[in-house]
């Protein structure tokens, strides 16, 4: 065989596993497609159908048309929301500082803010849950956007001062014997240059806070304020699960998400990547 | 400003800098540093949501008297150990074949596709899998049209003890394995080509570049991702919780479910926060261990 013919049938080989890996790899989600399009009844055939047998919008009918579901999107993409803006905003302050200066106690900053990443969570949870009550904001959507952003801080403050450093100061410094004030040349100059980070950093926060549910489940009861991962949760019934609704729901719930990665899918990897290489 | 003037000259640059630092600290002070404090001291506490009373020891006492509690460790660590492993060997696997020189847009589609299980909820991810694993479902029905399975004698993944963690342990693995993907193809990308092609001139073969070129090369890489990916799966929840709930017969308990039971279920918020502890003693080392390794990497 010559080289030519061997490189050829090496490269099938990959084509043919890479489609192999995604058809198993994509199969959950496809699985969710299909049930979301099913009445419930069919769903619980055994053995099941590959192909939905009746094709029904229902599921999404129901989901779509109930006031109760339709608040947790309104309540989750408010969290969300205001979790991605504030801590981008306290982020790029403290990014800022830890990137331009040389300061006493720098490196022990550094130091707690990585370690606060690596909490175990749960250990949280208790102390939140008494902060919480004490303070009269269980069930409050604020509680969940204080204590989302407390997470997503120490993220977002490592990569927008990984990036920052990498800008020369000479165009703030340049800004501010113009007349500018520190915080409106950072502002004019610096945050216009490093919109790459800032739309990482900022999606992943809002993945992060739109997927969150252990302290949506210890903080929040009632039904008018909930968010979306609870309200999954709590369609898995004891008796007759409402399957189609479900997946259906989960569609919903997943669509945002997968959209926005169409589209700043660059960003994202970005985000991805920094999140563990934080330099 | 109050402060005397002499101060502020000698502290110009760390009062710029605070200035900027202040919200961060604040917020991570009052909500990361004085909960964790909290926690420490309830831990020596039997705390009742009316009274609270010091017993000192007795928690960690009775914690390392119970065997569930050992259960929920060895489970946690069978779990974590699973799960990073295959998700080692997945993303590698997969990141190799992305690293090949075929058609860049379909490797760029490809890589997009592989990513989204990783934008999913781990609640929404857990119940597809619920679904995926019941009596009547998919995966059953995958079993019965190879016929390995009797449909008059369907397996329930999730409901017996020999199958449910490592069910839970699977559905982690898909969700989680294209970060490990990502990271390892940002590795491979890093690593020069010309060590290839100077092992292409020395005869080489495929298993030696691989051995000697691309292993060494994704060094610092995996030992980054294997430690965080411990970490972040020694401490989860919600996959555990939404897809078990620790059952049947605790045979899925994990640490992170077990504290929240003891907490929020049994009320014994003292001995939850004995566990709590223990858990941040555990993960500690292996923190410790990243957070030196990222501070001589930042420099």
């Amino acid at each position: 065989m010559g080289r030519r013919a061997k490189r050829r049938l090496a490269h099938a080989a990959v084509y043919a596993l890479l489609i192999a890996a995604a058809v198993v790899m994509l199969f959950p989600i496809a699985w969710m497609l299909t049930v979301s399009v099913r009445p419930n009844i069919e769903v619980m055939k055994i053995p099941p159908d590959w192909i939905p047998q009746i094709f029904t919008l229902d599921a999404y009918r129901k989901v779509l048309s109930s006031p109760r579901y339709l608040k947790t999107f309104v309540n989750t993409y408010l969290v969300a929301l205001v979790v991605t803006f504030l801590s981008l905003a306290i982020g790029a302050l403290a990014g800022y500082a830890l990137a331009r200066f040389r300061f006493r106690g720098q490196r022990t900053v550094l130091m707690f803010l990585i370690t606060t990443q690596m909490f175990p969570l749960v250990l949280l949870c208790i102390p939140y849950f008494q902060m919480v009550v004490r303070l009269g904001l269980y069930d409050t959507l604020t509680a969940l956007v204080v204590v989302y952003t407390t997470f997503t801080v120490p993220f977002c403050t490592l990569m927008l001062r990984s990036y920052f450093a990498q800008i020369p100061k000479d165009m703030e410094e340049a800004a501010m014997v113009d007349g500018c004030t520190r915080l409106g040349a950072i502002r004019r100059t610096l945050l216009p240059l490093s919109y790459p980070a800032m739309i990482g950093a900022g999606i992943y926060t809002f993945l992060l806070a739109w997927n969150e549910f252990l302290f949506a489940v210890v903080l929040i009861e009632a039904w008018e304020k909930r968010v979306i991962t609870m309200a999954i949760y709590s369609l898995l019934a004891e008796f007759v699960t409402e399957w189609s609704m479900m997946m259906a729901y989960s569609v919903l719930a997943s669509a945002p998400l997968v959209l926005a990665f169409v589209f700043l899918q660059r960003y994202m990897v970005r985000g991805m990547t920094a999140g563990a290489v934080t330099q | 400003m109050l402060l005397p003037l002499s101060f502020r000259r000698r502290h110009r640059q760390e009062l710029r800098a605070y200035a900027y630092l202040w919200p961060a600290l604040v917020l991570l002070g009052l909500l990361m540093v004085w909960p964790l404090v909290q926690v420490v001291r309830m831990s020596f506490f039997e705390v009742t949501l009316q009274q609270q009373r010091f017993v000192g020891l007795a928690n960690y006492g009775e914690l390392l008297a119970t065997p569930l509690f050992w259960r929920a460790l060895m489970q946690t660590v069978l779990f974590t150990a699973g799960s990073v492993l295959l998700h080692l060997v997945t993303g590698l696997g997969l990141a190799l074949l992305l690293h090949t020189r075929i058609n860049a847009r379909f490797i760029a589609a490809m890589r997009g596709a592989l990513i989204i299980p990783w934008l999913l909820a781990p609640t929404v991810a857990g119940m597809i899998w619920v679904l995926m694993l019941a009596p009547f479902g998919v995966v059953n029905g995958l079993l019965m049209s190879l016929h390995l399975l009797d449909p008059a004698n369907t397996l329930n993944w999730l409901g017996s003890p020999d199958t449910a963690l490592a069910s839970v342990t699977a559905m982690n693995v898909w969700r989680a394995f294209p970060f490990f993907m990502v990271m390892l193809l940002a590795g491979l990308q890093a690593i020069p080509e010309v060590l290839y092609e100077a092992a292409d001139i020395d005869g080489a073969t495929a298993f030696d570049k691989f051995r000697y070129i691309t292993l060494p090369g994704l060094r610092g890489v995996i030992t980054t991702i294997v430690l965080l990916d411990s970490i972040w799966t020694f401490r989860a929840f919600d996959p555990v919780y939404v897809m078990t709930g620790g059952g049947p017969m605790n045979s899925s308990e994990v640490l992170a479910t077990a504290i929240y039971f003891d907490a929020f279920q049994k009320s014994r918020f003292g001995y939850a926060s004995a566990e709590a502890v223990v858990m941040f003693l555990i993960l500690f080392t292996a923190s410790a261990i990243y957070v030196r390794r990222t501070m001589r990497q930042i420099g």
